[in-house]
């Protein structure tokens, strides 16, 4: 198929990527130069901006940070919509809001472009390996014309529902990825504390109701001290403060989340920002005063 | 082997019936003689006191509620210490404080006699399948004598450390739990008020790195409304009790888990202490 892909960061270069691997042309656009020629290198088309992608192929993609992001490079001068052609469907796989993802496909629509919002779960190595989990909302047969895309990017397709509605399964992903990364790393300070092994801990909890993926791969990192992103802790931050934001449109009592977020705020706060959302463990040991190695 | 076993309730009937299977002598005792009587008939013998049952045994086996339930049944009147022939081992796979666990194993420690603190995880279904995982807290030596009944019961034994780390690990299995029950209803409440499918969601999400063994299951059970036990809400919160009074007594902070615990207190209030505990979910909902 012929595709755009609009931001080649962490994530997107990878899903660019095996995009290319399965076969699809793919043109590329993306706001940082130096980020486009491993695409270049790899065979995809060169564009001058979102709306030349646009132009270029009936089906494009973006992945980038937060919703003025997507709102720029789909709405904005030169964006997806001033060159979509008639049925243009535009898939945005960037983690933003529920409500601003309805907002920009209504948009999009009044424009003649359909929008799916499709973020994903599995951070970078999920990326490179072509197996992220896909979280699909919008219209049900645009949905299915792209899945040869999406198959090629990601191992679970999920459609939710309607707009807004992979937004808002990927603000559940979060909550449970972030309360779940600061219940382990909870649970590994309580162990140190105690003065025990908490690698043992982790190994007895995986065969147990308590087993999770964070427990299984952010505890692992956490008991190797290694705080190298993956996926930096500001980002989850964002992605809490999204969750929370909904919340509070909603009016949602979301105590758990409240707390994680707070958490993240500190993290954030305290200089462990730009570290993986493992960090957390570090962030707990001050608190408690331990050393950490 | 002779094994005396107490505590004949969702975890502990099952457990018992597999080491009888497993061609162990069993023996029971039980506060309640009738609640044994399907037992007796299956082939179990029944003894009189605790300590009675300790002095024909090698090993006796306590799966009951509470740490209090564990100091009366080994050195309350009539308890297992006074039947306890040294080179025994009391084998507790309650949940309970370490401190608790500690200080028993200290005791029995005098007199020769054995202990370890083996809590499981698994729950009920764990239990019936014998895959259970269990936490070992003892010395080495201990822990390979009584390593084949703990086989027969589940399938991954992990030694964590000296006496009390079994119950520091299930503490630690507890908060991650029950803190990752309450990010489930917290997640299912957010979709459910966007008006989206629930079961869509439960099911992307297993795919991902959200995926977790209490989404799987309970978060099938809050998509079913389904809110019937499973592990009863109120063991988790006595549960609770225990480990946030080690975090005050360490000086460890805690916030997720002592957010999860005000959650399960209002669980509590609401009257869903015998439900299951995705009944968090209905806690957001009032």
């Amino acid at each position: 198929m012929d595709v755009g892909f609009i931001g080649l960061g962490l994530m997107g270069r990878p899903m660019a990527l095996n995009l290319i691997q399965a076969g699809h042309r793919v043109q590329v656009w993306s706001r940082r130069r130096a980020s486009v020629q491993p695409l270049l290198d790899a065979g995809a088309g060169d564009c001058a901006s979102a709306a030349e992608v646009a132009r270029r192929a009936p089906i494009t993609i973006s992945m980038v940070a937060d919703a003025p992001d997507v709102e720029q490079v789909t709405l904005g001068p030169d964006g997806v919509a001033e060159g979509a052609g008639k049925g243009h469907i535009h898939i945005d796989m960037s983690t933003i809001a529920p409500a601003a993802a309805q907002s920009i496909a209504a948009r999009l629509a009044v424009r003649g472009v359909i929008a799916l919002d499709a973020p994903v779960s599995g951070g970078e190595p999920g990326a490179i390996a072509g197996t992220l989990t896909i979280m699909v909302g919008g219209d049900e047969a645009a949905c299915a014309q792209v899945r040869p895309l999406f198959e090629a990017m990601g191992g679970s397709i999920t459609r939710i529902g309607e707009a807004g509605a992979g937004q808002v399964a990927k603000a559940c992903n979060q909550i449970l990825t972030g309360v779940g990364v600061a219940a382990v790393a909870e649970g590994l300070v309580f162990a140190h504390k105690s003065g025990v092994d908490g690698a043992a801990v982790r190994e007895a909890l995986l065969g147990g109701l308590a087993w999770s993926r964070v427990l299984e791969n952010h505890g692992r990192r956490m008991l190797a001290r290694n705080f190298t992103p993956g996926f930096k802790a500001w980002m989850h931050q964002k992605d809490m403060r999204i969750v929370l934001d909904e919340a509070h449109r909603l009016g949602l009592a979301l105590p758990a989340a409240a707390a994680t977020a707070q958490l993240f705020n500190a993290m954030a706060g305290s200089g462990l920002g730009e570290d993986d959302s493992v960090a957390m463990l570090k962030l707990l040991e001050r608190m408690s005063g331990c050393v950490g190695e | 082997m002779k094994i005396g076993f107490i505590g004949l309730g969702v975890m502990g009937e099952p457990m018992v019936r597999h080491l009888h299977a497993a061609g162990h002598a069993v023996a029971i005792w039980a506060r309640r003689p009738e609640s044994a009587a399907a037992l007796v008939a299956e082939g179990m013998q029944l003894r009189a006191t605790p300590a009675e049952l300790a002095a024909r045994s090698e090993v006796v086996i306590t799966v009951v509620t509470a740490s209090a339930d564990v100091e009366a049944l080994a050195f309350g009147s009539g308890g297992l210490a006074e039947g306890f022939a040294p080179g025994s081992i009391h084998v507790d796979m309650s949940t309970i404080a370490p401190a608790t666990a500690r200080s028993l194993a200290a005791r029995y420690a005098e007199r020769g006699v054995g202990w370890v603190d083996a809590p499981v995880s698994g729950g009920g279904q764990g239990a019936r399948d014998a895959t259970l995982a269990i936490m070992a807290g003892t010395d080495e030596e201990t822990l390979d004598r009584v390593r084949p009944l703990l086989e027969v019961l589940g399938q991954r034994i992990v030694h964590i450390g000296p006496p009390g780390a079994g119950q520091v690990a299930k503490a630690c299995n507890q908060m991650i739990l029950v803190s990752i029950l309450q990010a489930c209803a917290e997640a299912m409440h957010l979709a459910a008020a966007h008006g989206v499918d629930l079961a869509a969601v439960r099911q992307a999400l297993l795919g991902g790195s959200a995926a977790s063994r209490v989404l799987e299951t309970m978060g099938a059970k809050m998509v079913a409304r389904d809110f019937s036990a499973g592990v009863a809400a109120r063991l988790h919160h006595k549960d609770f009790a225990i480990l946030m009074d080690e975090a005050a007594r360490l000086g460890v902070p805690l916030p997720v888990a002592g957010q999860a615990w005000q959650q399960l207190n209002a669980l509590m209030h609401a009257g869903w202490g015998n439900d299951d505990t995705s009944s968090l979910l209905r806690v957001l909902e009032r």
